[in-house]
């Protein structure tokens, strides 16, 4: 992204009037811009949600399609990244109720099925230069992303929306639509589950 | 030391992760852990949890961004063409009730007329006056219905 499309992309954020107003209009550079901030952590997030990159992908296109539905009801009180999650996540829910109409209260665990880890594994970027750091970098991502595949659901996403998308906690409870109590409670069960699983796995 | 302290220091730690403490709460865990080796090093443990957490990445096929962006600016292009074609109608709409409402004493003399001309009880000349005064309104919804399938069908 270059620098101009990044200052232009900063300066809309910090004004969600003109990014409302961009919205409404259906601006296509902003949301080309919009696509080309959010599209990694948008795709991280959905990976993480579902476990399966080829419902991941789907729902990301879904979910642009449905800002441009939509732009007219974003809420300039909302920051736009939490707005663009919460249409992701009822998205989600919407293809979980599809696929299982009696789905239960914690709907998203139903997305996520068994396979979470295997493929956000497969997913994994290697992030350092040397092959050595480049093995050890896959080995703990594999690691990571096996435990967060065991944890449920909620508890998955809390964390990924806490230390991932460095959201504060009110942002989460508007994102999941959870009271803020409940968000804190889910973060604490995911940290220690989280703790547990990758200390049993060093062992 | 007691279970109790080392199960609040657990707490505390776990709620540190999340938010700030209060400065009471931070210094107690900090003298606790200070002197007590399992909780620092649960309190390690919690920290490397989350610098994981942060270093977790995906691999995103640049295709589907490129694909996203085509997809976007099509469906952009379909919505302001829907878009355009609603608005004649509801012009149309807002013009039909304007009319409506400032003929409509002249239109209810009118069916007030007829009916009585042809002996028709009240309710039937009246409920034909309302229905020719929501004809307009009623083949605007239906207009909006078969546009709104035809685009869901499309998408």
């Amino acid at each position: 992204m270059g620098a101009t499309t990044c200052f232009f992309v900063n300066s809309m954020a910090s004004e969600p009037q003109e990014l409302a107003r961009g919205l409404r209009r259906r601006d296509p550079e902003l949301l080309d811009r919009l696509i080309e901030q959010y599209h990694y952590r948008l795709f991280r997030y959905l990976m993480y949600l579902t476990g399966r990159r080829e419902t991941a992908e789907d729902l990301f296109q879904e979910t642009w399609i449905r800002v441009i539905e939509r732009g007219h009801q974003y809420d300039v009180r909302w920051k736009f990244e939490a707005w663009l999650f919460s249409i992701a996540r009822h998205l989600t829910i919407d293809l979980v109720r599809k696929k299982s109409p009696l789905a239960g209260a914690d709907e998203l665990d139903e997305a996520s099925g068994t396979s979470v880890s295997r493929e956000a594994v497969e997913a994994a970027l290697p992030m350092s230069r040397s092959p050595v750091e480049l093995i050890a970098n896959r080995e703990e991502s594999e690691r990571v992303a096996s435990a967060l595949g065991g944890l449920p659901a909620a508890h998955r996403e809390v964390l990924l929306l806490r230390f991932q998308e460095d959201m504060a906690l009110e942002e989460i409870a508007q994102v999941t639509g959870a009271p803020l109590s409940t968000v804190k409670s889910r973060l604490y069960r995911g940290l220690e589950a989280m703790r547990d699983r990758l200390e049993g796995m060093k062992q | 030391m007691n279970d109790l302290d080392h199960q609040r220091a657990e707490r505390l730690m776990l709620e540190a992760s999340v938010e700030a403490l209060s400065p009471s709460d931070q210094s107690w865990l900090e003298s606790h852990l200070a002197a007590c080796e399992g909780c620092a090093a649960l309190a390690e443990s919690t920290t490397s949890v989350i610098e994981q957490l942060r270093g977790v990445s995906v691999a995103i096929d640049p295709e589907l961004v490129a694909r996203t962006r085509l997809l976007v600016k099509f469906r952009t292009r379909e919505l302001e063409r829907q878009h355009s074609w609603l608005m004649p109608v509801w012009v149309l709409c807002a013009l039909s009730w304007v009319i409506g409402i400032v003929t409509a004493p002249l239109v209810w003399r009118g069916f007030e007329w007829m009916g009585h001309r042809a002996g028709l009880p009240t309710l039937v000349w009246a409920g034909g006056f309302v229905l020719w005064w929501a004809a307009p309104a009623l083949v605007v919804v239906l207009l909006l219905g078969v546009g709104r399938r035809q685009a869901v069908s499309r998408t």
